[in-house]
């Protein structure tokens, strides 16, 4: 018996059936709309610096429309809790976590089996999806991509540490997952001073307006928002999804699930 | 290998689910039996280390419960109706083998072996969808196999087949208890275990109320009412006799046919045989009607503190 082997059997266990799970379908909802949007948004309104007659002021409405409304704030954390929370919490709700945690992995290596499935295939498909969003977005769609890629990265790797923290803490993870993406991180990232700073997005959204800010690219409302260096927020990003790795094992290593029998 | 509890209590908040439980499974078929509630599966998932001990300790072996180095050395079967439904029987054996980390040929091997001897080979290419309680019963049982622990816990592995089902289970365990490997049952249907188990443990409100061979455990309910059946001739003679003794709480008349309850069986008997010979009195048949698992169970339930 060999525990190398048995925890590269569960990574790809976990692999083969989140990719092939309900998440993936849900996810793909999301990620056709996005891109029928940006479609009809670029040939009816263009995003080549033609028609708005400058190529910065077209980036800049390609950054705020798709990056920032629909990519960063909507699709990245979907597709990251699509995934991220099923392949701990979908386990756990089906009661099939039970077959794990009767074989002779430790606890701590299960979640993380669970984690290295997740994340390539979270990141794959953000990264994937928003480099043919910025291909189909045109020129301004490539300078966007190369510019806020570190910022994608970085966020859906934090995400995706982050819905994992709620799978092994809470039940119904999915959920509340969901209600902190949608209002959680945009409620608070909404508000003024430095309690935006609690969430991943502000992070990630300093990064972007940060990286465009040579393009013209600034916030709304600069009084409310005052963005991070990049550096720092990467940093902030980076830390994020270590300590809740680091949470995560910690805490399904501790703790009994009594809802599986 | 030794499955023990020592002073195990286990609290779920202010709820009790085993209450200073100790005791020492060896080799051989061990039946425990409760009613739903009772602390049976409380003691199952203490013992596969899903649960955590309040206080006292759970070991496998020389291996604390809760660590992975024991989990090398049970096989358990959950009383759930939970699988990766999506995969056939086969594959969800063969990858629950190789998260033991054997090698692809020797899970492959190990898996094919432990569907032949739950007898699911032929069947086990169906989707587990697709399959019939029995079949996923089997299936679960099978999972539990394939590292050939030397304990065995299994948790109602009879519920949901049917008798050929259950013949054909019970010699699998025979068979592997004769290997020497320590087998804990679980069940509430009392019949189910009663003709497999070498050894039975009887749990009420998380304590054990008895413990070792059936007629052990009656033996211990000597403050018990038990009931036996006589057809005798004649009836109301052998009725008014019995009732003269102290050992006989009351006898009820029907036709030949006398139910008699009575607190100490061992004396009881003695008493008939001596009216017998005495009285001349014909017994046409003497029956007990109680020493059944249930009745025991029904007994130690009430008695349990």
């Amino acid at each position: 018996m060999n525990l190398w082997r048995a925890f590269v059997t569960l990574v790809m266990l976990s692999f083969r059936r989140l990719l092939w799970s309900a998440s993936t379908l849900m996810v793909a909802f999301p990620l056709l709309g996005c891109a029928l949007f940006l479609l009809r948004r670029r040939y009816t309104f263009g995003y080549e610096g033609a028609a708005f007659g400058d190529e910065q002021i077209a980036f800049g409405h390609f950054s705020e429309e798709l990056v920032l409304l629909l990519f960063v704030s909507f699709i990245m954390p979907i597709c990251a809790l699509a995934y991220a929370t099923t392949s701990i919490g979908g386990d756990r709700e089906d009661r099939t976590l039970l077959f794990l945690l009767v074989r002779p992995i430790p606890r701590w290596l299960v979640v993380l089996a669970k984690l290295i499935a997740t994340l390539p295939l979270v990141v794959g498909l953000v990264v994937g999806s928003f480099w043919i969003y910025c291909r189909l977005a045109g020129p301004v769609g490539r300078m966007a991509f190369d510019l806020y890629l570190p910022a994608v990265f970085y966020m859906t790797v934090a995400y995706v540490s982050l819905f994992h923290l709620f799978a092994v803490s809470f039940r119904h993870s999915t959920i509340i997952a969901l209600v902190y993406s949608l209002f959680m991180e945009i409620l608070i990232g909404s508000m003024p001073g430095i309690v935006k700073r609690v969430t991943v997005s502000f992070f990630g959204k300093s990064m972007i307006f940060e990286m465009g800010a040579d393009h013209g690219l600034q916030p709304p409302n600069p009084q409310w928002f005052v963005p991070m260096t990049t550096r720092g927020a990467g940093m902030a990003l980076v830390a994020i999804s270590i300590a809740g790795v680091l949470l995560t094992l910690w805490i399904f290593s501790r703790r009994e699930y009594r809802d599986l029998t | 290998m030794l499955l023990s509890f020592d002073h195990v209590t286990k609290l779920y908040g202010p709820v009790v689910g085993v209450n200073d439980m100790s005791c020492r499974i060896g080799p051989g078929i061990t039946g425990l039996l409760g009613a739903n509630g009772a602390g049976k599966s409380t003691m199952m998932k203490l013992a596969s280390g899903q649960l955590r001990v309040t206080s006292g300790s759970v070991t496998l072996g020389e291996h604390d419960a809760w660590s992975s180095a024991a989990k090398r050395c049970f096989g358990f079967s959950p009383d759930i109706n939970s699988f990766y439904e999506e995969m056939t029987g086969r594959e969800f054996v063969y990858a629950m083998t190789r998260l033991y980390g054997y090698t692809a040929r020797e899970a492959r091997e190990r898996s094919e072996q432990a569907l032949v001897d739950v007898g699911m080979i032929d069947r086990a290419d169906r989707h587990i969808a697709g399959c019939s309680h029995g079949m996923r019963q089997r299936i679960k049982l099978a999972q539990a196999l394939v590292n050939d622990p030397p304990i065995l816990l299994l948790d109602e592995p009879m519920n949901g087949i049917d008798p050929g089902g259950r013949r054909d289970i019970g010699e699998l365990l025979i068979a592997q208890a004769s290997k020497g490997k320590t087998i804990l049952v679980s069940s509430h249907i009392l019949v189910e275990v009663e003709h497999l188990a070498d050894s039975i443990l009887m749990i009420a409100r998380g304590r054990i109320v008895a413990s070792g061979t059936l007629s052990d455990v009656r033996n211990l309910i000597d403050d018990q009412p038990f009931t036996v059946q006589l057809v005798v001739e004649p009836s109301r003679r052998m009725a008014s006799l019995l009732l003269a003794f102290d050992e006989v709480n009351s006898v009820e008349v029907r036709g030949d046919t006398l139910t008699v309850r009575t607190r100490k069986p061992a004396q009881f008997f003695a008493r008939v045989g001596e009216l017998v010979m005495r009285d001349a009195i014909v017994v046409h048949k003497m029956v007990s009607l109680d020493t059944g698992a249930d009745a025991v169970f029904g007994y130690l339930e009430q008695g349990a503190p």
